[in-house]
Formats: C-alpha cells, sequence, structure tokens
C-alpha cells in the first residue's frame, strides 16, 4: 500500500512540548493512540479537521506541521 | 492492540470456531439436515457465538475500559467502511455462486445452509479485512 506524500512533524513537536506521549495527544484530539501513532507514521492521513486539531493543540500552523512531499 | 482491532479479532475467531463446528459437523456428516439434530446444533452454535462475543468483550473491555467506551475515531470508521464494503463484495459474490448449488437436485435446507455459509463467510471476510487494515495502516 502507496503511503501519502505528506510528511509530519508531530513526533518532533511532541518532544518539544514536555515529550507529550501519544496517548495525551490522542486524548486531546479526541482519537485513539493507534491512530495517532497511524498519522505519525505516515501510515494515515488525518482529515483536515483532525490535522487542524492537531497544529491547535501545539499552537503551530498547519503548513508546520504537515508537508506535501511530492516532487514534482 | 486497540480495542477495536481486539474486537475484531474477538468476532474472527468466535465466528471461526462457532460456524467451524457447524458445518464442519456437516461436512463430516455427523449431523445430517434435514433433521432436529442439524437444527439444535445450529442453535446451539449461534448461542455460544452470542455468549462468546458478549464474553469477550467483557474482557476485552475489562483491560481497556477507556476505548471501549470511546466513539469510532475517524481512522476505525474509516476501516469499518472498507471492510464492510469488501465483506459486501463477498456477500454477492456467494449470493451469484448459490445459483450453483441452486441447479443441482439439492433440498431446500442445504441450500439454506449454503446461503448461511455466505453470511459467515463475508463476516469472516470483513473481519479480517479490518484485522489488516489496522495492522498495515490505511
Amino acid at each position: 500500500m502507496s503511503r501519502p506524500p505528506i510528511a509530519n512533524q508531530i513526533r518532533r513537536l511532541r518532544f518539544e512540548h514536555g515529550e507529550m506521549t501519544q496517548s495525551e495527544l490522542a486524548e486531546r484530539i479526541g482519537m485513539t493512540r493507534q491512530t495517532v501513532a497511524a498519522i505519525e507514521a505516515g501510515k494515515y492521513s488525518p482529515s483536515l479537521e483532525a490535522a487542524f486539531r492537531i497544529s491547535r493543540v501545539f499552537g503551530a500552523a498547519l503548513e508546520d506541521v504537515f508537508q506535501w512531499t511530492e516532487v514534482g | 492492540m486497540s480495542f477495536r482491532e481486539m474486537s475484531a479479532w474477538i468476532t474472527l475467531t468466535s465466528v471461526l470456531v462457532c460456524f467451524g463446528v457447524y458445518f464442519g459437523s456437516l461436512a463430516t456428516g455427523q449431523v445430517r439436515a434435514p433433521s432436529f439434530a442439524t437444527l439444535h446444533l445450529l442453535l446451539l452454535c449461534v448461542s455460544a457465538l452470542v455468549a462468546l462475543q458478549i464474553g469477550l468483550h467483557a474482557v476485552a473491555a475489562r483491560f481497556a475500559p477507556r476505548a471501549s467506551r470511546m466513539l469510532k475515531d475517524e481512522r476505525e470508521q474509516l476501516i469499518q467502511m472498507r471492510a464492510r464494503g469488501l465483506g459486501y463484495y463477498a456477500l454477492m459474490a456467494g449470493v451469484l455462486a448459490l445459483a450453483i448449488p441452486g441447479h443441482m437436485e439439492i433440498s431446500k435446507i442445504d441450500l439454506l445452509n449454503f446461503a448461511l455459509l455466505d453470511v459467515v463467510v463475508a463476516s469472516l471476510v470483513v473481519s479480517t479485512a479490518q484485522i489488516v487494515m489496522f495492522r498495515r495502516g490505511i
């Protein structure tokens, strides 16, 4: 299964925010830890709403958390 | 393992065990349809399936009380939707395949058993697809 061309900085941002765990982030955005792990690993592209929720937790702009990586 | 994935495993194994016993007994000739023994075995297997599902889900919920009370998130909903889509194809393929025994000299009870097998296979496809998508990611 091909991965979506979307990179994310969630792992880095979690550690920059007091070493927040995946469970803590999941609880704050109303998702399961497994879904957060899948997003972080690039196995699942979140909906726009979920992406904004994640960005808001870190107080960052959407494009600082998620980046389109496809070349060309 | 998430509660939903555990739930898919519970469904897969309980359906495999309960209907495995039922169809296994029919295939090996331990019971022969139509008979009350077949009907009683079917009722027993369905009752066992319900009891297993309730019991195992209760145990799983004890290990993950919060996750069991949470609504499905968007990824879990997407996995469920895609898995059910695959199950629907399996069900439709089975319905079309029913035409084969339907044209043979078999009893209506046997034909009903083939239809039941179709439903069981579709259920197994849904559970298996859910587990694969939880494991591999979507």
